[in-house]
C-alpha cells in the first residue's frame, strides 16, 4: 500500500519537476537553493544536538488513573469510592554526562497519593567500563522484581497495575548503597549478572498507619539471560529488617526475597511470569506469590488477561493475636487492554477480580481494619475494581 | 508547439514513472568509512539496542527517518518486526532504565542522506531511488 502510495507522489513530484524544468528554469534553481539551505539547517541542527542535548538529558513519565471497587475491601485502596489520586504521578528524570562513560543520574517523582510532595527517587552516579562491567553508586530502585525499574513508568508496562499479589508484599522501593553488573554477549543471547549491597530507610503504610521500615545489609544478586525474545531472571537479595507499628512488626529480623522471573515478547505474543517468596522473622508476614500475565498486540491495541496468587505461609505467627489480620490469602484475575491512543500516551482499561480469601482478610486494608474495630462479620470475601489509566512518557 | 512539449513532459514523466516504480525499494546505507556489506540480523540488532557496534567493530551511530514516513514503515517491516507503538514503548523503557537511546531521528530523507554521508560509523535507511554516491548501500533487505 505504501509503495504505491509512494510511486504516485513521486509521479507527481517528477513530473512536476520536469514541467518546472523545462519551462521554469528559475524555479528549479529555487528549488536548488531551497535544497541546499535545508541541508545547512540540518547540519547546524545536528551540531547543535551534539555539543547541548548530549551533556544533559530530561525525559518524564506521567500517570493518571480512575478507580472504583464494587466494595470497600480495599483492594489497591479501592473503594466505592471514586479515586484518581493513587493512580497518579509526575516524573521527571535526567542524565547528566560527565565524561565519555560516567554519567549522574536523577529521578524525582510526585505521587497524589503522598499530597505530590516530590521526593529523590533515584540519585547515583554510574560507569561503564569498556569491557562489560558497569557500576553504580547512591540512590536506586531495590531490583527486586523483573520491573522493578520501570514500576511507576507505567507507560512502559502492559498492565492497568502491576500484578499487587507479587508487587505489593515489599512496601519499599529504593534504597542507598552501590551495585556492580556484568554482560557476556553471547551469539544471539546475553547474560547480565548483578551484586547489590546497601541500606534502606523509609516509610510504609500498615494497617492504616504509616510505619517505618529499616532494612540493614542488603545484599544481592540478581541474574538475567535474554535472547531478545524469552528472558529469564533470579534474584535473591537478603538483610536485616527492622518494621514499625504497634506492635513492632520486627525488630533486625533475618529477611530473605526470592524471585523466579520469565517473559516472552515477539511484537505480537507477551508472556509475563513471575513467582516469588518473602520470608522475615517475627510478625511481618513470609508470603509466596505469582502471576501470569498473557497479552497479544493488534496494531495499536493490546488486550492482556492475568492470573495471579498470594499466600501467607506463618499464620501460626501471629495466632490468636490482633496481627491475624495480615495473613493473606487471595486470588485475583485481571482482563484488560492498553490501547497506544499516539505516540507516547497509552490508554488502559481493566477489570480485576480477586477471591479465594479463605479465613483471612485477603491482606486488603478495607478489611483488616474492619477485623481490627472489632467487626470481622462485615468481611468482604470477593472485590471487583474497575480502573481506567492514562500513562505517558516525554 | 506548447502541445508537443506537454506531451513530451508525459511521455518523460510515464517514463520516470516506469523506472522509478520498478526501482523503488528500501536499502541500507552508510558512511564511506564503515563495512561494505552487513546482515538484516545486524541491522535489527543495533536497531533494537541489542549491539552498539558495526560488523567491523566501529561505534555506531543509527539514524531514523520520521513517524509516517513510507520509508520508516517498510523498516520496520523488514527489518525490526515492531510496530511504532512497540518501538514508543521499547525505548521509553530503555532511556529510563539508563539502558540507551533510540535512533536520532533525521526530518527527511534528504537530510537523512547529508547525515549519514558527515558521520562517521553511521547507519541508516533510503529509498533506493534517492541513494547518491555520497553514501555506500550495506543492504537491500529482501521482502
Amino acid at each position: 500500500m505504501y509503495s504505491v502510495y509512494g510511486t504516485t507522489t513521486r509521479f507527481a513530484l517528477t513530473s512536476l519537476t520536469l514541467t518546472a524544468a523545462l519551462s521554469l528554469p528559475a524555479m528549479a534553481d529555487d528549488s536548488q537553493r531551497i535544497d541546499q539551505l535545508e541541508q545547512r539547517l540540518d547540519s547546524m541542527q545536528k551540531q547543535m544536538t551534539e555539543s547541548s542535548l548530549e551533556k544533559v538529558r530530561l525525559n518524564g513519565f506521567f500517570s493518571t488513573g480512575y478507580t472504583r471497587a464494587n466494595n470497600d475491601a480495599g483492594y489497591d485502596d479501592a473503594t466505592e469510592k471514586s479515586d484518581l489520586e493513587t493512580l497518579s504521578l509526575f516524573g521527571l528524570q535526567s542524565t547528566f554526562a560527565l565524561g565519555r562513560n560516567t554519567e549522574a543520574v536523577l529521578q524525582l517523582v510526585s505521587r497524589g497519593n503522598e499530597d505530590w510532595d516530590t521526593e529523590l527517587e533515584w540519585g547515583y552516579l554510574r560507569h561503564q567500563f569498556s569491557n562489560g562491567f558497569e557500576t553504580r553508586a547512591g540512590k536506586m530502585r531495590l531490583p527486586l522484581f523483573m520491573e522493578s525499574e520501570t514500576l511507576e513508568i507505567g507507560y512502559g508496562q502492559p498492565w492497568a497495575r502491576p500484578p499487587e499479589a507479587v508487587y505489593d508484599p515489599v512496601p519499599v522501593r529504593s534504597y542507598l548503597g552501590a551495585d556492580a553488573a556484568y554482560t557476556f554477549n553471547l551469539s544471539g543471547s546475553s547474560i547480565q549478572a548483578r551484586a547489590f549491597a546497601g541500606h534502606l530507610d523509609d516509610e510504609a503504610d500498615s494497617l492504616g498507619r504509616t510505619v517505618n521500615v529499616e532494612l540493614r545489609n542488603i545484599t544481592g544478586l540478581t541474574a538475567n539471560w535474554t535472547n531478545y525474545l524469552w528472558t529469564f531472571r533470579g534474584v535473591y537479595a537478603r538483610a536485616e529488617a527492622t518494621i514499625g507499628g504497634t506492635p513492632p512488626l520486627g525488630d533486625d529480623e533475618k529477611s530473605e526475597f526470592m524471585g523466579l522471573g520469565l517473559s516472552y515478547d515477539d511484537g505480537s505474543w507477551l508472556l509475563m511470569s513471575e513467582l516469588t517468596r518473602v520470608e522475615v522473622d517475627g510478625f511481618y508476614q513470609d508470603t509466596d506469590s505469582a502471576y501470569i500475565t498473557l497479552g497479544y498486540r493488534i496494531k495499536e491495541v493490546t488486550p492482556y488477561a492475568t492470573a495471579s496468587w498470594v499466600e501467607s505461609q506463618d499464620n501460626h505467627e501471629r495466632e490468636a493475636t490482633p496481627l491475624e489480620v495480615l495473613d493473606v490469602r487471595r486470588q485475583a484475575y485481571s482482563l484488560g487492554f492498553r490501547w497506544d491512543m499516539t505516540p507516547s500516551v497509552a490508554m488502559k482499561m481493566d477489570w480485576t477480580h480477586a477471591r479465594g480469601f479463605g479465613k483471612t482478610t485477603g491482606g486488603l486494608i478495607g478489611n483488616q481494619l474492619d477485623a481490627l474495630s472489632g467487626n470481622p462479620g462485615g468481611r468482604f470475601d470477593s472485590t471487583d475494581v474497575y480502573t481506567v489509566r492514562l500513562d505517558a512518557a516525554f | 508547439m506548447k502541445t508537443r512539449r506537454t506531451s513530451l513532459t508525459v511521455v518523460l514523466a510515464a517514463l520516470c514513472l516506469f523506472v522509478g516504480g520498478a526501482r523503488a525499494e528500501l536499502v541500507i546505507i552508510g558512511h564511506h568509512g564503515g563495512p561494505d556489506t552487513i546482515t538484516p540480523q545486524q541491522v535489527k540488532d543495533i536497531y533494537l539496542n541489542r549491539s552498539s557496534r558495526l560488523p567491523d567493530g566501529q561505534r555506531v551511530v543509527a539514524f531514523q527517518l520520521p513517524a509516517g514516513n513510507s520509508m520508516r514503515d517498510e523498516f520496520n517491516e523488514l527489518i525490526t518486526e515492531r510496530n511504532d507503538a512497540w518501538l514508543k514503548s521499547f525505548w521509553s523503557r530503555q532511556v529510563l532504565t539508563g539502558k540507551g537511546h533510540p535512533p536520532r531521528e533525521v526530518s527527511s530523507a534528504n537530510s537523512m542522506k547529508s547525515v549519514v554521508s558527515s558521520t562517521l560509523g553511521s547507519i541508516g535507511y533510503l529509498d533506493s531511488t534517492l541513494v547518491d554516491d555520497s553514501v555506500k548501500v550495506l543492504l537491500t533487505p529482501e521482502p
